[in-house]
Parts: C-alpha cells; sequence; structure tokens
C-alpha cells in the first residue's frame, strides 16, 4: 500500500472517522482557516480553545462559517495552551495543533511532567513530500527537531516514523539511512551509524521496515545511480523514508524541496501521546491543510 | 592435502628440538621443502641422532644465540635465500622481535601482524579457518577487517572461491554496549558495499548460530553464512585460543597455522605442539607461499 501524492493521502483519510483536533491558542490567523477549511471538508472534528472574541472577529473578516463550531473561552495565552494539552492528554482529543504561540511553549506544555503527553519517547519531526520528479511520497525525519541524533536517538527518530507509517497503510517502509557516501567510512559517523542501524534491522532489533544505509542521496531516490554504482540494496531507488544524519542536512533538504522542487509537504511531530501539527507563518495554506490531514491519518 | 610441485626452502631458527626436526624431516622426505637449520650444529646433530634422522638431509648453519638464530633466518628470507621462515625451540617473544624489527624485518609496510589457522575437526564437515588465535590480544575495527581479509585469502588458497565469515559474539544482537558487535556491524556493510571482498559474511553470531543450521531455525534468525561457516573471526585472544585449544584437546582436533603481514610465509607453532601439527604448518606454508 503505497501513497503516490497528497490526494493518495487525502482519501486515506476521508475513509475513516472524523478526527478530534484541538487547536491551542486558536485565536490565530494563521491556523484557523486550515483549520476550519478541514472541518469543512470533513476531515476533523475541531476544539478551538482561546480567546473567544477574537477568534470571531477573525472569523468574520475572514468570512469563515463556523456556527456549531467547538469554543473554549480562554484569553490567556499560557492557560490556553495548557487547556489544549490537558484536553489531548484527557484522551477528548487526536490530534494537538498550535495557534497563536511559540513552538518552545507548546512543547513545554507537552512535556509537562503532571498532565503533559509525555510517553517515554523521544520527539521526532516528521515530514511527508510529494514531489513532482518522485514515484511516490517521500517522508524525511528529522529536519526540525533533533539537532545532533546519537545513535540512540536515531533508533527512536526511525521507530517513531516507521510506526507513523506503518499507520499510513505501509506494512515493510524502506527506510534509507542518508550519507555523504554509500561506503562505510570510520572518519564519517552518520556511515557507521547506518551499519549499526542495518544491523539492527536485520536480527529484528528494529521492526516493521526494512533499513538500508549507508546511502547516498542518489543512491537512495534513483535505482540507476544505485546500478551504476553497484550497489546491492533492497532499499535504493524504492525509499519510502529518508533517515537525516543531522538537523542541517534535513533542514536543508527540507527547503530545497520546497523552494527548488515546489513540493508539496506536510509536517507533524511524532513521539507525543497524540500527534502535534506546528505550522509556521511562512508555510503555505495547502501545506498547513495538508499537515492537518496527515495528523489525522497518523492518529490513532 | 595438497600436490606442490615446488621445493621450497625453509630457514629453522634454532632448530634443535625433536618435534621441529621430526617434522621438518618428513617434508624434507615428502619432496617439498629443503631447509636450512639454524642453531647450535652439536646440539641439532645429537637430536637427529636420537631420533634417526638423517643431518645429511638438511643445510645447517652456526649460531650461538636465539636471537642471532632469529635475525639469520629472516635475512634468508630477505635476501631470497630462503622462501619460508620458521620458529624453532626459540620464545616467540625473540623471534617476532626480529620478525618484525623496523629495518631488517619481514613485515610488509603497513601491514596488521596476525594469524590465522586452519583447523580439522572429525565432527564439523569441512575444514575450519579461525584467527586471530596467536597474536593480537583485542583487535580493533582495522585490525579486525585485516583478520577477515586475511583469512579470505588463506580459505581461497584452500579452494574455497568465496568462504562464509562468521564473526563470533556471545549474541547475535548488535549492542553499542557491546564494542565488537558495533565493529561486527560495521565490517557486514563494509561487505554488502563490496570494501570487503570475496566473501559471504555475517555477524555478531554465536557458535552454534555459525556453524549448526538447525540453530538458526530454532532461533528464528536469518543469516547468509546459513550455519556453515568457513571462517570463524573471534573478538579477542582470550576467546580464540581457549577455544582451538579445546577443540584440540577434547575434539580431536587438528591444526596448522601461519602469521600473516609477512612478506614470506612464517611458521611460529607453540614448542608444546605436536610434531604432527608442525608438519601441516609446514604444509599450509607452502601452499600460502
Amino acid at each position: 500500500m503505497v501513497l503516490k501524492n497528497m490526494n493518495d493521502l487525502k482519501r486515506l483519510v476521508e475513509g475513516g472517522p472524523r478526527k478530534k483536533l484541538v487547536l491551542a491558542a486558536a485565536n490565530d490567523q494563521h491556523s484557523l482557516g486550515a483549520v476550519i477549511r478541514a472541518w469543512k471538508e470533513n476531515i476533523i472534528d475541531p476544539i478551538l480553545v482561546g480567546d473567544e472574541e477574537e477568534i470571531h472577529k477573525i472569523c468574520a473578516s475572514n468570512n469563515y462559517d463556523i456556527t456549531g463550531i467547538k469554543i473554549t473561552n480562554e484569553p490567556n495565552i499560557e492557560k490556553s495552551v495548557e487547556t489544549a494539552v490537558k484536553i489531548a492528554s484527557g484522551k477528548q482529543a487526536d490530534i494537538l495543533m498550535k495557534g497563536k504561540i511559540g513552538s518552545a511553549t507548546l512543547l513545554r506544555c507537552v512535556l509537562n511532567k503532571e498532565w503533559g503527553l509525555r510517553t517515554g519517547n523521544l520527539l521526532s519531526h516528521f515530514a511527508l513530500f510529494e514531489v513532482e520528479t518522485y514515484k511516490k511520497v517521500i517522508a524525511v525525519t528529522d529536519v526540525a527537531m533533533n539537532i545532533a541524533p546519537t545513535l540512540h536517538d536515531k533508533i527512536a527518530i526511525v521507530n517513531n516514523s516507521v510506526a507513523c507509517l506503518n499507520r499510513l497503510g505501509y506494512k515493510m517502509p524502506k527506510v534509507a539511512v542518508l550519507g555523504a557516501v554509500e561506503m562505510v567510512n570510520e572518519n564519517m559517523q552518520a556511515t557507521l551509524d547506518a551499519a549499526l542501524l542495518s544491523k539492527m534491522n536485520q536480527r529484528e532489533q528494529i521492526k516493521n521496515c526494512i533499513i538500508d544505509g549507508p546511502l547516498a542521496f542518489d543512491n537512495a531516490v534513483s535505482l540507476e545511480s544505485a546500478q551504476l554504482k553497484g550497489i546491492k540494496s533492497e532499499v535504493a531507488g524504492d525509499t519510502d523514508l529518508l533517515l537525516m544524519p543531522d538537523i542541517e542536512v534535513g533542514n536543508v533538504l527540507y527547503k530545497s524541496l520546497v523552494f527548488f522542487a515546489k513540493a508539496k509537504v506536510a509536517s507533524i511531530i511524532l513521539g507525543a501521546m497524540v500527534p502535534i501539527v506546528l505550522t509556521s507563518r511562512s508555510d503555505s495554506e495547502q501545506a498547513k491543510f495538508d499537515s492537518i490531514l496527515l495528523a489525522a491519518a497518523a492518529s490513532r | 592435502m595438497l600436490a606442490l610441485n615446488k621445493k621450497h626452502r625453509i630457514a629453522v631458527a634454532w632448530a634443535q628440538d625433536n618435534n621441529t626436526l621430526g617434522a621438518i624431516n618428513k617434508a624434507v622426505k615428502k619432496g617439498f621443502i629443503e631447509a636450512i637449520l639454524i642453531g647450535k650444529p652439536d646440539e641439532i646433530r645429537k637430536t637427529c641422532k636420537d631420533e634417526g634422522i638423517d643431518e645429511n638431509n638438511f643445510t645447517l648453519l652456526e649460531s650461538d644465540s636465539e636471537n642471532q638464530a632469529s635475525a639469520e633466518a629472516v635475512r634468508l628470507a630477505k635476501t631470497g635465500e630462503a622462501d619460508i621462515v620458521m620458529k624453532g625451540l626459540v620464545g616467540t617473544d625473540k623471534f617476532l622481535k626480529a620478525i618484525m624489527d623496523k629495518e631488517k624485518g619481514l613485515m610488509l609496510q603497513n601491514a596488521v601482524l596476525s594469524y590465522v589457522c586452519a583447523l580439522e575437526i572429525p565432527a564439523y564437515h569441512k575444514l575450519l579457518f579461525i584467527t586471530d588465535t596467536a597474536v593480537i590480544p583485542f583487535p580493533d575495527l582495522d585490525q579486525k577487517v585485516a583478520m577477515a581479509r586475511y583469512a579470505i585469502e588463506m580459505a581461497q588458497k584452500f579452494g574455497i572461491e568465496k568462504p562464509r565469515i562468521a564473526l563470533i559474539g556471545a549474541s547475535e544482537k548488535m549492542s553499542r554496549h557491546f564494542e565488537n558487535s558495533v565493529d561486527y556491524s560495521i565490517m557486514c556493510k563494509m561487505a554488502d558495499r563490496n570494501q570487503i571482498q570475496n566473501c559471504i559474511m555475517d555477524g555478531p553470531l554465536d557458535i552454534f548460530l555459525a556453524c549448526d543450521k538447525k540453530s538458526l531455525e530454532i532461533k528464528g534468525v536469518e543469516s547468509p553464512v546459513n550455519g556453515e561457516a568457513d571462517i570463524l573471526l573471534f573478538p579477542s585472544l582470550e576467546s580464540s585460543n581457549p577455544f582451538y585449544k579445546g577443540l584440540m584437546l577434547f575434539a580431536q582436533g587438528e591444526l596448522a597455522g601461519l602469521l600473516r603481514g609477512t612478506e614470506k610465509p612464517v611458521i611460529v607453532m607453540s614448542r608444546s605442539e605436536s610434531e604432527i601439527s608442525k608438519y601441516y604448518c609446514i604444509a599450509l606454508s607452502c601452499l600460502m607461499a
């Protein structure tokens, strides 16, 4: 079961029940539009937590009809985030989304030991791309959250991402551990980590996926490139998930795909009790909507 | 074991013990070596007499010390007057000192000095090559890679084109707490990428998974070595050495081993090893020469 593009993702979600999405600090021009659209298209049931008066003002000026939408009035921003997180940790919502608040503040509440969304797992960023020149959607991790992941972190990041892909219908997603080269080089930690992750996968210490690496980017996405180099790999040319060695290269790849390849992207944070949508003002309207789709598909 | 069509010349350092002389003599009579015995001529002659060996089968070279005898044997190999060097009654430390001498020694440039042996045991259906049973106490990654390459090379000389090499540990799992399992995982990926060639490699594996197909089924482990290892690579001297000695003591094992990393083959056997083992080592060195 493979998703070729964002439309396939939409169809996957449309087939299922509506997920509940709680928007923290919902008096936010930038996130309301995407949430309301997802509501109107029967993807989600929103719970807006924030300054009610402001919410109505924003919707009025944008001509959003929000009759019947659930609003919990909380004018204080910090409190609205706390309330929203508690709604999610109280199992009253399947998705948490960030409104008019900094990511750091939201994540701090997510990690609250008493009422937060901790699972004991590492939190990681998961991005799903539709790129015209690749035959199917491709996931990339971790481009925004974990700066310099150790092997231990990479194991957690892979597990988060694979579990998400399993929920999207991928039984055994193919994971490419990226490096600058496809050969093992003692001076390149990324290649050593790749060898260890491959072996752990072989020994079923990391399950429900097929891992190979190190692979350079071209080997990962192009079978021809891999064959030219004489690489024997189940993953080369058929990658579903790219595991990035660190945040720098991950972030650059993400932005290159968006700016140069005009890719569509959906992003969520994994590893908490529910998927978290953390869109920013620079994201396109489509990206915000697609991120909600992804969160809906990825939530239990 | 082998059909050889050339006579190799062996220089033996401190050649006065009966095991060494017996083994050398047997090989000379079989016709695949000529021997240059370096040591105290009187003592050599005496041992020959006691063992009923004809001293005229050999060339005798006088030497008055173990160090000098070792140095002379190495010198002969360097000049080409000998093809193979063998340690006689001299201590291994003294002998290796001569081999490893920076100016006058026999080491290949930048090569890792290591040891591989071939073991024959009735309970296993083919030869088992084991490394490193004598030289490197705790091999790091680079040394393990060198050990693997030497063992593969030796197995190929025995006609095994693509030997199956099992990297031995106590478990088949990768754990970053066990440095060896980390090294092994890296080596397997190197083999995948053809950075270590001409082999089918897997590890970490325990001995059962390496040599017994049934245990793969029982444990539900998939391994390209398939329980039919040709080569066992050990994480340390203290694991490989007791392993081969256990097999010799309890499983009627026969052994032939060789130093690797040298310009010419070097035979190093413990003074307590049997004559037949020494004979096999001589034969092995000729195969590898």
